[in-house]
């Protein structure tokens, strides 16, 4: 007999039946992907990870609404989609710049970015392999420049730092990392732009 | 650049200046608008991706990875698994089982390897002939052949250890694993070592000293690189698992009886009837413990059983019968599961109780 070759789906039953030990599964592996998702549109590490507990909060309270374990992502993420917008609606987002027609327009910018994402449960898993595939393909350099300026949030000197490479190089591989995702993305990327002009 | 604009905006590494800049590039045109908009939705998209640190890996994979490492600088690599030898059990006597690894020095001085204390490795004379690091004890230097000590090394349940031979040959110990080796080997000697439990060699190149390891009734002799031993007293068998290079394992009493093995090919010495076999395996399964790893496959539990309790280093009772005819197969990373961990994970596939006392667990029918 084997054990049950999809972990995962293990996990999520027992989510859904109230394991605390499965829930924290889930929590260790989507946590810091919904903060990372946050603080792109409310630049405040704290508080981004305020909105994050909320969301793991709600997804505890709802789970027994969640069908699959794509419905977790699908929750934690639109969730927080419209938790940001709230947060952006009512000004409570931290001023960046000096100039306040700056800080108005990147609300605004960030504001219709949101609204124009769906993380629907199908677009979801599809998003996801797309993303997963990209990322995997990116050279392995690019790829751990891309993940410390994404997930750690770290600065460009102190990626350089730690890689031992230029400052110069670690923007490249920036550059870079972002120009191949969005080649993966576009596809679906030109879609939604569609379907918001339609809108 | 505009692009090079958006990428340090997105990085958060844009002055004010050039936000100023950017906006006024991205107001400027619907067209500009969208490209700016589609980089930043590819930047918050890219979270969903699964690569990223600090994830946990599930408790169980099913395949175990499959590593090709080039040890090449080794002359043997080889994992030895040992029956119960008269070694183990004088030690254990004298030791009174400690929890702590304990290394009895030549002169008959006893010692404990804690995580804290600094283990003095001076030799008789006073000379420093060893470097003691977190898990790991380095053996350097070589004495004239009469003047060859011999050092034991006991690694409880529960813990592993690393030694670094004099010669440089590398041997981590499994857990319930005893070594007797050279403090420094002779200048013109055999290099022998005397094995309980298992351990995986790594044993470095030397054509004129043949490295032989005895495991109770069989030795096992290096003519080649990297191999694991697994010679544990409850296991009637010793079992050894070529990696690299070329070993051969003989009867000590009989020296025709003997297997030369090839890499990727395990030696069985059965006990009752004193022959050796030899049949093709992956190595990395057998291997997986020096990478933190417990590997099962097809493994019944009562097997598995006597695993967790040398690695985790508590006592099961098993008393459902379902259970013990049970087989499992998979992976578990040690230092990221429990006994508890892996008791849920055991339980979704045959369902059962259990309770924990202390440190003895024992599993009952289901339901209770």
């Amino acid at each position: 007999m084997k054990i049950n070759s999809n972990p995962e789906s293990m996990y999520f039953e027992s989510f859904k039946e109230g394991d605390q030990v499965a829930f924290a599964y889930f929590y260790d592996q989507h946590f810091s992907k919904i903060q990372a998702f946050s603080i792109s549109f409310i630049y405040d590490k704290e508080e981004a990870e305020n909105v994050t507990q909320e969301a793991f909060l709600h997804l505890w309270e709802n789970r027994t609404n969640i069908d699959s374990i794509n419905g977790i992502t699908s929750f934690l993420y639109t969730y927080t989609k419209s938790k940001c917008l709230n947060i952006i609606r009512h000004n409570k987002v931290k001023d960046r710049f000096k100039d306040d027609v700056l800080n108005q327009k990147e609300r605004e910018l960030d504001t219709e970015i949101l609204n124009s994402i769906s993380f629907d449960v199908l677009e979801l898993t599809e998003l996801e392999h797309l993303i997963n595939g990209s990322i995997n393909k990116l050279p392995p350099k690019t790829r751990e420049v891309f993940i410390k300026k994404r997930f750690e949030q770290k600065k460009n000197i102190e990626i350089a730092e730690e890689m031992q490479v230029t400052l110069k190089a670690v923007e490249a591989h920036m550059t870079k990392a972002l120009k191949l995702l969005k080649n993966s993305l576009s596809d679906y990327l030109m879609l939604i732009f569609l379907f918001i002009y339609n809108n | 650049m505009i692009s090079n604009l958006i990428d340090k905006y997105l990085s958060n590494e844009a002055t004010e200046q050039e936000v100023q800049t950017l906006f006024e590039w991205i107001e400027a045109s619907e067209e500009n608008k969208k490209q700016f908009i589609n980089a930043k939705k590819t930047w918050a998209i890219a979270t969903l991706s699964g690569t990223i640190p600090n994830e946990t890996t599930p408790v169980i994979n099913i395949k175990p990875k499959n590593k090709t490492i080039s040890y090449l600088k080794y002359a043997a690599v080889f994992l030895v698994l040992l029956g119960l030898t008269k070694l183990a059990f004088d030690f254990n006597q004298k030791t009174k089982l400690s929890k702590e690894i304990v290394l009895e020095l030549g002169n008959g001085t006893i010692e404990y390897i804690t995580k804290n204390n600094q283990t003095t490795l001076l030799n008789d004379q006073g000379q420093l002939i060893a470097e003691r690091k977190l898990n790991e004890i380095i053996y350097f230097g070589k004495v004239n052949d009469n003047k060859v000590v011999y050092n034991t090394l006991n690694v409880p349940y529960g813990k592993t250890f690393k030694i670094t031979l004099s010669d440089g040959s590398v041997v981590s110990l499994n857990s319930g694993t005893t070594l007797r080796y050279p403090e420094q080997f002779g200048i013109n000697g055999n290099r022998k070592v005397y094995l309980t439990g298992e351990a995986f060699f790594e044993v470095a190149k030397d054509k004129q000293h043949p490295f032989i390891v005895n495991t109770n009734q069989v030795d096992i002799e290096v003519l080649g690189t990297k191999f694991n031993v697994s010679a544990y007293p409850e296991t009637p068998t010793v079992n050894s698992t070529l990696v690299e290079g070329s070993i051969q394992m003989s009867e000590t009493n009989n020296k025709s009886n003997a297997i030369l093995l090839q890499p990727n090919q395990m030696a069985t010495w059965l006990s009752h009837s004193k022959k050796i076999i030899a049949k093709s395996v992956d190595p990395s399964f057998y291997m997986a413990w020096t990478k933190g790893e417990l590997a099962f496959k097809d493994t019944p539990f009562s097997t598995i059983a006597k695993i967790i309790q040398r690695t985790y280093d508590v006592e099961i009772i098993n008393k459902n019968s379902d259970l013990a005819k049970q087989n499992f197969t998979g992976t578990i990373k040690i230092s990221e599961s429990s006994v508890e961990n892996i008791l849920e994970l055991l339980k979704r596939d045959t369902p059962f109780n259990y309770s924990i006392n202390k440190n003895t667990i024992t599993i009952s029918n289901f339901p209770n």
